[in-house]
């Protein structure tokens, strides 16, 4: 299958492919190949984003309410920042807290796309203000970072050089074809299912796995905790567990 | 506990001496908690900038402002003081966040439910647990469930990898070839943790966890 090569094999090729494709197709003809693969990659990988999201809240246990990955205080304080609020029931830093990480993960999702765009294993703060800008519902974070640092690398391997941010998201739209933003939620699956998007290897799909590999028994009881807190609330129904733990 | 102490205060003075003054802390979530949560959405040989980190820090400062005042607009109109979890979700949908509200909603179900099971004084253990701490030990209880969490986890995670990734090509995925400094931070830490007296990890992070709650109601 060609998305199958993309990753590796097909990065070259459409590096290639975009240096010659203009930045705004003159025709409304269909977007190069590479160029229409690859936006697909990028589709499938945040649905198969979505879909882990939705599994995941569902298995939330006590354990998780009580070790949550932000601080519910600070997250508190931020909200009283705005003087209209009075008061703020206890679940809401609760919510927030998921919400928060939630809105972390897709925009570092997002973000990464446009370092692997140019090639890059780190990512910069000129990723995150690509992500920014080609997103609609994060229009409210434009102030956040100057208009300058959104601007595409030259070579791109989408071939957004020419156009700048406002080109860009302009050219997408129409050439591509295809929801460049907020994929909706009836959008039609992606040719492949998800969990068969290539070269993804997130943390958060492979859970502890990684932590396993490097022998580390801690980290992997952390990582576990955090990724298998179904498991861990199994565990407390063990009748031997309390008194290792104690 | 004087060791999970200076486990806390390891990332509470990264993130201080990150920023200027407490007053401006106050403003931002903690680094090294949005840190570790990118790093979640990224391959292993990844890498963060500072700026990056520092960016998000930002986003999502924002982010929860901007709901909160959509929210907030909403309760004052229907003259209501509280803002509450509902008010949030219907706040995310007006604002474009359809995709949040559906794991959400299932989140706040289980919190919702948990808390019935709390107040009801239900007999599982967990329950029993909680109901029957003062808040002093509250602390304690989250160890005992970092602790729980950490002795299932060896057994745990070959069968909560088959069932999250359903598939076989993901079953064992290569060892990164580079570790940044954090990692190898956050690694050592869970070392640590797994030494003989404390539980494990995951009692380490919740002994973290706990040590930022206390230092924001030092603050």
């Amino acid at each position: 299958m060609d998305n199958q090569q993309l990753p590796y094999a097909g990065q070259p090729a459409a590096a290639g492919a975009g240096a010659p494709v203009p930045g705004v197709p003159g025709a409304g003809g269909p977007p190069a190949v590479p160029h229409h693969h690859l936006l697909q990659q990028q589709q499938a990988q945040l649905q198969a984003f979505w879909a882990y999201q939705r599994q995941e809240a569902e298995r939330a246990s006590a354990s998780d309410f009580k070790n949550h990955q932000l601080p519910l205080a600070r997250i508190k304080k931020i909200m009283k920042a705005d003087e209209d609020v009075r008061m703020i029931s206890a679940e809401a830093p609760v919510l927030f807290a998921k919400a928060c990480e939630l809105f972390i993960l897709e925009l570092t999702i997002r973000s990464w796309l446009h370092a692997e765009e140019n090639k890059r294993r780190t990512l910069q703060r000129n990723d995150v203000a690509a992500a920014i800008a080609r997103t609609d519902v994060f229009d409210f974070l434009v102030d956040i970072v100057p208009r300058e640092e959104a601007k595409e690398e030259p070579g791109s391997a989408l071939g957004f050089a020419a156009g700048g941010p406002a080109g860009a998201v302009g050219a997408a739209g129409p050439a591509a074809g295809l929801p460049y933003y907020y994929p909706p939620m009836g959008q039609p699956a992606p040719m492949m299912p998800a969990w068969h998007v290539p070269a993804w290897d997130p943390a958060w799909q492979q859970g502890a796995a990684p932590d396993v590999d490097q022998g580390a028994a801690g980290s992997f009881s952390e990582e576990g905790q955090q990724g298998f807190a179904g498991h861990g609330g199994a565990a407390a129904s063990f009748p031997p567990a309390p008194p290792s733990s104690e | 506990m004087p060791d999970s102490d200076n486990d806390s205060g390891g990332p509470s003075n990264y993130a201080g001496g990150e920023l200027s003054s407490p007053r401006e802390q106050d403003r931002f979530l903690p680094i090294a908690n949005v840190s570790r949560i990118m790093k979640k959405a990224l391959p292993a040989n990844a890498k963060i900038s500072k700026d990056a980190k520092e960016t998000v820090q930002e986003c999502v400062s924002e982010f929860i402002s901007f709901i909160t005042g959509e929210a907030s607009d909403k309760c004052q109109r229907e003259k209501r003081k509280t803002i509450n979890g509902d008010d949030l979700l219907w706040a995310m949908t007006t604002l474009g966040f359809e995709d949040y509200v559906d794991p959400l909603k299932h989140y706040l179900h289980k919190f919702r439910e948990i808390e019935g099971e709390r107040a009801a004084a239900s007999t599982t253990g967990a329950g029993t647990s909680a109901a029957s701490t003062t808040p002093p030990q509250q602390q304690h209880t989250a160890n005992a469930a970092g602790g729980y969490a950490g002795y299932a986890a060896p057994g745990a995670g070959p069968g909560g990898m088959m069932m999250m990734m359903g598939q076989p090509m993901y079953g064992s995925p290569p060892p990164p070839p580079q570790q940044q400094q954090q990692q190898h931070h956050h690694m050592a830490m869970g070392g640590r943790g797994g030494f003989g007296h404390h539980p494990g990890g995951g009692g380490g992070g919740s002994s973290s966890s706990s040590g930022h709650g206390r230092q924001n109601r030092g603050a």
